[in-house]
């Protein structure tokens, strides 16, 4: 007879290590079925062939795959398999999931965040609703993740902030890039607040892990010193310490069985040998990141449940999220440098902590008025030789580039300039052609339907995205850089998703209660950024944390 | 950060699999089974041996070598072993059956084009020769996918880690006055030794 959990979660991301270190502190038996394998500080490298060329930390697309469908010119809908289309929308599939290969931006959302509808009214197709729980029962979190994350910043007062319970950060600013110098310059004279983006990175040594080693590859790699906020490094391996935290990877949940009551009894899953294998607790947590989620969820039918665990309402898989805006890139000539200027340009390592809110909100003609804007971060160009070299892989004829005419090119791209990057961030707005469902025909390769997903965005996303990277190419163009450009489209970041379960008071318009709990399901909770009605104009990772640690001590109450 | 570019780079390399098989049919008739077995390579360092090369590899060679010379300030393909990289990376065990064999096939194809034209295989024309062969096949689709994956391939060679068997003694990294990051990856943990491709098994209890 095998044991009988307090707690079953299921994923190991952002969404679930509050819940697996809390309830583990709290003396509850807590098993993880991950599905991905247990990788450590010692299995990082800077690899790029592992990071980025190859599918090392996500499966094979041949046994595991989504199905997209993607919106045509003449208003209908094309579906493609992906692995036909090599569009790998897997994020991280291993202990601790995609936070183990993220930047690390991190921000909290406004007040005005968690009541959208309210503050800005509706938009003709988009189906925008205030939340269920305001800033003020979020932010006690949000500065707990300050600590138990590590985050690594400094609050400097602007028109935006919002509000805090502590003066400051625990940890100051990572170490910067020069070119931050000439980011607050050029700010400065455009009469902009230029502010520090905090990152879940260690500037000092914290609960036995290093500080940043300032490698200077950072987003898309795991972290070698342990300083990246990760689930794993920053919270299981603090919840395994505890004695009551039980980690069980290559674990493919596949369905939640429930009994004749509605309630979740049972766990099924895939072990490392695709050997059928089941658990039982008390309580279960799926937190598999947004997509998996809803997937899972849709799968699991049971006697109550016929459509899918809490889909009693076609709720489930609707209102999908990513993170809408787009990206723009300058560059500065080395050759237009003195050589101490250039020779700073050139550094690698330090980070460029600099992003714009000052149109978080904003009034203008072209919005009618008030209107919901986004967040601006600067980057530089990720340092990955490979992909930078791929970039020069066709010439002006559209033939491929080689012989004597790709190593000028080469040359050219690799030490003729720095190339600062920025990035655009606002709402992508939930629409009725932005969701998740089975699909009928492509299986995994446990034969498991594969998730569908309809890729639809708001024209509003675009509109709002254009006018946020006109105002980040003014920066570039007040710093000097030349060959500026930008681009903003529909096309969903696979990384940045949230949705899909939004939490809400009425059974019939969400499929979470206001404390992540499945309406209908006594003992079934979803703690990912699933819960997300809007999604605000931030990457969501510190959200996902810091509502996880709340829902963790509603949990602690129940077990 | 967005991960945009990373789409981006999968959707190029990826093999629209019904396309490939297409070209599959269009060029398999005929060849010779031993240009069609895996030659199994990996671990070995004795091919690296230029002198001593055999076809597919003498040919592979050659075309690297035309799309990566060699010239006085800057290495060639044969100086950061890009062949080595090609002969590991297409023996690691995530790289598809179907895409080892399009790239060894490409040779038989590009061997029966050469000889057509000039009476002599490609690694013995002179380099205008090969540019208007190579160039040739870039017009269809199955020749310029092929292309398309050996410049790939040769890329890849130049500027990944050295422990995959290419970049040699960093040449590529040096000539781009690239910063490598750290740590590096040891030979036990290349890509294809970790994650997805290893499936450790592990049940960890506290």
């Amino acid at each position: 007879m095998s044991k009988n959990y307090d707690v079953c979660v299921i994923g190991s991301g952002a969404g679930a290590g509050p819940v697996i270190l809390e309830l583990s502190r709290a003396g509850k038996s807590v098993l993880v079925l991950e599905k991905g394998p247990w990788l450590k500080e010692e299995d990082f490298f800077k690899d790029e062939m592992a990071c980025c060329r190859r599918s090392t930390y996500t499966p094979n697309l041949q046994d595991e795959q989504h199905v997209l469908e993607e919106p045509t010119d003449n208003g209908n809908w094309i579906s493609e398999a992906s692995s036909e289309s090599g569009w790998d929308f897997w994020n991280g599939n291993v202990v601790g999931g995609s936070s183990n290969f993220m930047s690390g931006y991190f921000y909290r959302l406004k007040p005005e965040d968690f009541r959208l509808r309210s503050e800005f009214g509706a938009i003709d197709g988009a189906n925008i609703v205030d939340w269920p729980i305001s800033y003020d029962e979020l932010e006690p979190y949000y500065t707990k993740v300050e600590t138990e994350v590590g985050i690594s910043g400094h609050v400097i007062p602007h028109k935006y902030q919002e509000p805090r319970s502590t003066k400051d950060f625990p940890f100051p600013p990572t170490t910067e890039h020069p070119i931050v110098n000439k980011i607050d310059s050029a700010c400065e004279e455009l009469n902009l607040t230029s502010l520090p983006t905090p990152r879940a990175i260690l500037s000092q040594p914290a609960n036995g892990r290093k500080s940043c080693e300032y490698s200077g590859y950072c987003g898309s790699y795991g972290c070698s010193s342990g300083a990246k906020g990760s689930s794993r490094a920053a919270l299981i391996d603090q919840a395994v310490k505890t004695g009551h935290c039980t980690v069980l990877d290559n674990a493919k949940v596949y369905k939640l069985k429930s009994d004749s009551s509605g309630r979740v009894v049972e766990a099924l899953y895939y072990d490392q040998n695709d050997k059928a294998k089941s658990i039982t607790a008390k309580l279960f947590v799926v937190a598999c990141q947004a997509i998996e989620t809803s997937r899972l969820l849709l799968a699991s039918t049971g006697p109550k449940h016929p459509q899918g665990l809490g889909n009693n309402y076609q709720q489930l898989g609707k209102n999908l999220l990513f993170s809408a805006g787009g990206s723009g890139t300058g560059e500065f000539h080395y050759s237009k440098m003195d050589r101490l200027t250039a020779s700073a340009m050139k550094t690698r390592g330090p980070f460029v902590n600099r992003g714009l809110q000052d149109w978080y909100f904003f009034e203008d003609k072209s919005f009618n008025g008030k209107a919901k804007g986004g967040v601006i971060d600067f980057l530089l160009r990720h340092p990955n030789p490979i992909s930078k070299a791929m970039s020069v892989r066709w010439n002006d004829d559209d033939n491929l580039n080689w012989g004597e005419p790709l190593k000028q090119d080469l040359k050219t791209v690799f030490t003729g300039s720095q190339d600062l990057r920025f990035e655009v961030f606002n709402d992508w707005l939930p629409t009725d052609n932005c969701f998740v469902s089975l699909d009928n025909q492509v299986k995994d390769k446990w034969g498991s339907a594969v998730a569908k997903v309809r890729l639809g965005y708001h024209p509003h996303d675009l509109k709002v995205g254009r006018f946020l990277a006109n105002k980040a190419e003014r920066v570039l163009k007040q710093m000097g850089a030349t060959n500026i450009r930008s681009s903003v489209s529909g096309s969903p970041p696979a990384n940045l998703v949230a949705g899909g379960c939004r939490f809400g008071s009425d059974i019939k318009s969400s499929v979470l209660d206001k404390n992540c709990k499945v309406h209908d399901v006594d003992n079934l909770f979803v703690t990912d950024g699933s819960f997300m009605p809007t999604g605000g104009s931030v990457p969501y990772t510190w959200t996902i944390y810091a509502n996880a640690f709340r829902v963790a001590d509603k949990i602690k109450t129940l077990v | 950060m967005k991960n945009t570019d990373k789409q981006k780079i999968n959707q190029e390399n990826a093999l629209n699999r019904r396309q490939f098989v297409q070209i599959l049919a269009g060029i398999t008739a005929s060849l010779p089974s031993s240009v069609i077995a895996k030659s199994s390579v990996f671990g070995r360092n004795d091919l690296q041996s230029y002198e001593h090369l055999q076809d597919p590899w003498l040919t592979l060679a050659s075309v690297q070598e035309h799309l990566l010379p060699a010239n006085k300030n800057s290495p060639g393909a044969r100086d950061i072993t890009a062949l080595h990289f090609l002969q590991n990376l297409l023996n690691a065990p995530d790289t598809e059956q179907e895409e080892h064999d399009f790239i060894l096939q490409g040779v038989n194809w590009l061997n029966q084009l050469s000889i057509k034209h000039n009476a002599q295989k490609f690694n013995l024309l002179d380099s205008s020769s090969k540019e208007k062969i190579l160039r040739e096949i870039e017009t269809s689709r199955a020749g310029s996918r092929w292309l398309s994956l050996m410049m790939t391939y040769l890329i890849e060679a130049l500027l990944s880690d050295p422990v995959y068997g290419g970049n040699k003694n960093q040449l590529g990294w040096k000539w781009l006055e690239h910063i490598p990051g750290f740590p590096t990856p040891t030979v036990d943990k290349v890509y294809f030794k970790l994650g997805a491709h290893a499936s450790p098994r592990r049940v960890t209890k506290a």
